[in-house]
């Protein structure tokens, strides 16, 4: 489904993502392991055309030089200079970290802006089935997004991901700062989403929540790809165990 | 004398309102201080007038029209001189304020100085209400200044593009990753702030002449009541100008009319030292970057 070959991200002279090349097969769930700055939300957010986005800004105005070689392939397309916005259209949808909301809008303003570029009638399906995935949002529907709990903005924000209609959703960090009930949830339904023919590809710091539900997984050490593997291959290795499976 | 202060405090107020509107949405919506708010007025009543006096539209025509041209203007002038420096505040700030001033001093340039240059009002006559005799124009900048800011308040939260644009205002990279784009929200927003100047022209400048220094008074008085209220604000936007409004009565009338402009300008001077944020402004929070 997705193909990255030989990805690099520049910040100015710094490296952020280097060589990077893996792929994403339809219906997995991928983890993307990394510690802080690792270049985790580098990686998501040059999938989903945010890097490239702030790239052409950077440019016009002459600020930071921002620099993408490689190749990102999706459904056989080169996606490597689309604008976000073209990609949400093919099914790219990233739920950014640290639960991002509409903070002055209610719930379901939230969860409808979701689907900006769909359709009444389909919004109003993906509302449902939100619903039903997140049945604690049913009754915090006029609740006003920024007086919600981290764990209610995560439902919200993967909520919101889910209305755009996602093939391929990249979640960034889901479960940092979460409750261990909340995590659970959101481990629940991730598996839920994938069931609805949705693969996806979630990065974290600490493996160990999601790592049973995990096809495979890859783990960045300043933007190199240091190790990959099943689930299980990436638990029995004793150097990537210590480092992020906490003890 | 009561009566008659309320019904022109609220008059007064409803002009300000009015005339500050388009400057406030447009940087609640993409964070633009559009320094050329005021040239914007200037222009709408200018081609208001041409439109009227040289291809003799009907005045609403000519009126509509003139909105309509302006909110297309307001949308090129993002797409030609703010794209390019979109994010650099001063930048931003000086090419709409240079903008400003060239549209403003080539009307000048091109003779727009007598006293031949005034709009017609929607209704001619008078009414009088409660002893106080007031003319339906002033009764129908009220009503416009109302039905704007009901319409302001639809749009911003029962529109998909009304939400898309403040879900923009909110948190650019989160709109962006849901299918918004940044440039497409910017230019709705100074093309939505430019037509809403237009209205204001075309309902304020036929109580009087459309005189040039109009164009850096109301780009003035946009700047005291939104520093007043909060910049951002909607609520800050009635209190600020509905203050402003009978604060500039009070002083014309006690004072002497030169007062009433000393009133905007003292209030940015002293906003601006004692709580920068406004009445009801907010300090964004700091927001990490992408
Ligand atoms: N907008 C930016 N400008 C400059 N450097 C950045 C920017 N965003 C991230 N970086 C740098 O890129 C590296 C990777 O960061 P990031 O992708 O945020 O890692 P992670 O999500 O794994 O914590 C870090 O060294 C960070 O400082
Ligand atoms: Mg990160």
């Amino acid at each position: 489904m997705l193909n990255v070959n030989n990805l690099m991200v520049f910040y100015e002279n710094a490296l952020a993502v280097n060589d990077l090349s893996f792929e994403i097969k339809q219906g997995e769930i991928i983890g993307l392991f990394g510690s802080n700055s690792a270049g985790k939300t580098t990686i998501l957010n040059t999938l989903s055309g945010l890097t490239h986005h702030l790239k052409v800004r950077e440019q016009r105005k002459g600020g930071t030089r921002i620099t993408i070689s490689g190749s990102i392939n999706y459904l056989d397309a080169d996606i490597m200079s689309l604008k976000p916005r073209d990609r949400v259209e093919l099914g790219i949808i990233l739920c950014r970290e640290r639960h991002p909301v509409f903070r002055d809008n209610t719930v379901e303003e939230n969860l409808k802006l979701g689907g900006y570029l769909r359709k009444a009638q389909e919004i109003k399906e993906s509302l449902q089935f939100v619903y039903e995935l997140f049945p604690p949002l049913i009754k915090l529907r006029k609740n006003k997004a920024g007086m919600l709990s981290g764990g209610e903005k995560e439902m919200v924000a993967i909520g919101m991901s889910l209305v755009a209609k996602p093939k391929l959703l990249l979640m960034d960090e889901p479960l940092l700062g979460l409750s261990p009930h909340m995590q659970a949830e959101v481990v629940r339904a991730t598996l839920e989403i994938r069931k609805h023919g949705v693969t996806v590809m979630m990065s974290e710091q600490y493996a160990r929540p999601i790592m049973p539900i995990i096809d495979r997984g890859y783990i960045i050490e300043n933007g190199t790809l240091v190790m990959t593997g099943t689930g299980t291959e990436l638990m029995d290795n004793p150097e990537v165990k210590s480092a992020y499976f906490g003890t | 004398m009561v009566t008659n202060f309320l019904i022109y405090g609220l008059v007064n107020s409803a002009i300000l309102m009015l005339s500050a509107i388009g400057f406030s949405l447009t940087f609640g919506l993409s964070g633009v201080a559009n320094f050329a708010h005021g040239a914007m007025y200037l222009t709408a009543g200018f081609i208001a007038w041409m439109l009227i006096n040289y291809l003799g539209l009907s005045p609403l025509v000519a009126m509509l029209l003139t909105v309509v041209l302006m909110g297309i203007l307001g949308a090129l002038i993002y797409r030609i001189i703010l794209m390019p420096v979109r994010g650099i505040v001063l930048s931003e700030v000086i090419s709409t304020f240079a903008l400003g001033v060239a549209l403003i001093e080539f009307f000048r340039w091109k003779g727009f100085t007598s006293f031949d240059f005034s709009l017609p009002p929607f209704v001619k006559g008078s009414i009088e209400i409660f002893g106080v005799t007031i003319d339906y124009q002033r009764l129908i900048i009220i009503g416009i200044a109302l039905i704007i800011a009901l319409f302001l308040w639809y749009f911003t939260h029962y529109t998909n593009t009304g939400l898309a644009l403040r879900g923009m205002a909110q948190d650019e990279y989160t709109a962006l990753s849901i299918g918004i784009e940044s440039d497409w929200a910017a230019m709705l927003s100074l093309g939505l702030g430019a037509a809403l100047a237009s209205v204001a022209a075309v309902a304020i400048l036929p109580l009087g002449i459309i005189s040039i220094n109009l164009g850096y008074e109301i780009f003035l008085i946009a700047l005291a009541v939104s520093v007043l209220g909060g910049l951002e604000s909607t609520l800050g936007l009635f209190v600020g100008s509905l203050i402003l409004g009978y604060a500039m009565v009070i002083a014309s009338t006690y004072l002497g009319p030169q007062w009433g402009q000393v009133v905007y300008l003292g209030a940015i001077v002293i906003v601006l030292a004692i709580k920068p944020s406004g009445l009801f402004g907010k300090y964004k929070e700091l927001e990490e970057r992408v």
